[in-house]
Parts: C-alpha cells; structure tokens; sequence
C-alpha cells in the first residue's frame, strides 16, 4: 500500500502511522451556558470507546511521520485498501489536497 | 552561572573508519563522507507568515524558501525543504549559537530552533551510489525525477532522513545528502556502507564549504 502525501508524494505504508477512525467528533460536555449535558456520559462513552467497523470507504487520520511528519486524512475502502483521496488534516501547514496516486 | 566547555565530537566516532572499506579492487564506486563543520536551524513559519518569511529569505540569501521537496542553494546559505512551511537553513562553519543572525533577518516571523549539534550531515557521491541508495530508500532518485536541487523527507532503514541531490561531484557523478538525527548517525552510517561496500567505498570527513 503507498499513501500519496500532499506535501511529499507517494510514499510506501511503512513511513505512516494510523490513527484511526477521522469522523468521531468530541462532543460538547457543557452546553452553552455552562450547564452540565445531562447526555455527556453517553457522548463521552461512544467518542472514547465506541467505533464503527466500516466494510467500505471510511475516512482516517495518517501520519507521515517518517517524512513531513503531517497529518493526513485519507479516504480508504477498507476492503480493498484503494485510497481514494488523501488530504491534509486541519491545521496540517497550508491546506492541500491530492488525488491518489499524485505524485506531487 | 556555571561555565561550560563543550567537546565537539563527531556523532560517527564509533562508526567511521576512513580509508577503502569492501571491494578493495578498481575505483571505489562510493564516496562515503561525513561534512563537519556546519550550523543547521530549522525554520518554520509562524501563521499566516508564510509569505513574510519568504521576503526575509530572499533579502538575505537572494533566494526563495522551496514550497515543495527541494533544497535550493542560496548565498551562503542552502535552504533544505522539512515540511509545509518549514525549511532548514544549512551554512558553513559552526557557530556556539547559530540562532540571533536568524532572529534578526526573520523578525518574528518565524520560529527557530537550532539543530547544528542533533543532526549529522553525510554525502554519498561516485558512479554507483544511486545503486546503492537504491537499496536502502524507497524514494526515486532517477534523474528525471530526483534532479539537481530535489530533495525528501523520507526514511532510510526506518530512520527519519533529510536527503537531497546537491550539485554534481566534480567528477561528474550524481552527489546526495543526507541530515540525520545524531543519534541513528552511526547506524545509518553501516547501513549505508553495507549497501556501497559491493561497489568499494572510500570513507572520508571532510567541512562543510
Ligand atoms: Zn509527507
């Protein structure tokens, strides 16, 4: 498997990491006025502990840390293992993308 | 204040042996060297100051920082590509304190941090070290897409690695060089005689210039 960095181009799997699922989102344990979310618990359980096992394409977060040592997110189909897009994850140096297989 | 005497020593002092190492007949086809002597400062931009950062590097060495994977040689200095709105600023001669003359051209503009005495710098030149190199990095170094002035962030026997295509040797042949951390130098070091020692290696230090 080669990821196509954005900043570097395609790269072999061994010079990035997995993180995992990029869709969970941390929920809010306070609402706006500062009250307590009597659900938090449960957000904060599912956030945490909780993921889907996706048989098909699924957005994930890579590090290239054997290279930029950028964050990534890229689009995978977990079956197949055919990368769709990679991008960088927010705040990852100026927002780029490629389509897979770029090379720069 | 204490007052400290530091002992420069090379980060190869275990591994290098100067001389002929492997094939011992015909030319050797490697040069292996450690460059000594340089000062190394990383560089990245602060946000949103990408664009003043460029300004200041070109008034002060003439050229611009490389936007992608590129080491571009400036006045006195060579601007090597690390990542996206980072570059390292590689000169001759070492210096206890690298940083203030940076300060001083980037203004704020960037953050700085010296790294001449955590990387080691190694240069491998001759007619088969793309041969060997190939065996080590999974990075295509053939002319057509690794030409003078390219340059990765990358890694070579599961080492982090800043390699990048100087200008030819004076002979002739293609010459790369490498930044690692000082701590995998001697490591990488064996690595990457192993792989040359088939062609013959000829070992030497020579300062940065
Ligand atoms: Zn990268």
């Amino acid at each position: 498997m080669r990821i196509a960095c954005p900043f570097c181009g395609e790269r072999e799997l061994g010079e990035f990491t997995y993180l995992g699922d990029a869709a969970p989102k941390r929920p809010m344990a306070f609402a706006a006025d500062g009250a307590e979310q009597p659900e938090a618990q449960d957000l904060f359980f599912d956030y945490v502990y909780l993921r889907d096992n996706v048989a098909g394409d699924m957005t994930e977060r890579w590090y290239h840390g054997g290279g930029c040592r950028s964050w990534l997110t890229v689009t995978r189909n977990t079956t197949t293992h055919e990368i769709k897009a990679v991008h960088a994850a927010p705040g990852a140096g100026a927002q780029k993308r490629t389509k897979a297989g770029a090379t720069s | 204040m204490a007052e400290y005497s530091w002992e420069v020593r090379s980060p190869l002092r275990n591994a290098f042996a100067p001389g002929r190492l492997g094939l011992a007949s015909g030319d050797a086809g490697i040069a292996l060297a450690e460059i000594s002597d340089f000062s190394l400062v990383q560089v990245m931009a602060r946000r949103g100051q990408v664009a003043n950062v460029a300004k200041a590097a070109k008034k002060a060495w003439g050229v611009l920082p490389p936007e992608k994977p590129a080491a571009v040689v400036g006045k006195d200095a060579t601007l090597i590509w690390t990542g996206p709105d980072q570059f390292f600023v590689l000169t001759a001669g070492s210096v206890p304190d690298p940083v203030p003359p940076l300060a001083v051209i980037f203004g704020g503009a960037a953050s700085l941090s010296d790294q001449s005495g955590g990387r080691c710098l190694i240069r491998l030149s001759g007619s088969k070290v793309r041969e060997a190199l190939a065996k080590v990095s999974s990075v295509d170094l053939h002319d057509t897409v690794f030409p003078v002035g390219a340059a990765a962030a990358t890694s070579i026997d599961h080492t982090g690695v800043n390699l990048w295509r100087g200008p030819d040797a004076a002979d002739g042949h293609p010459a790369y060089s490498l930044l690692v951390f000082t701590s995998f130098a001697d490591s990488l070091w064996h690595t990457l005689a192993d792989a040359a020692a088939e062609y013959g290696v000829e070992a030497t230090r020579t300062p940065l210039s």
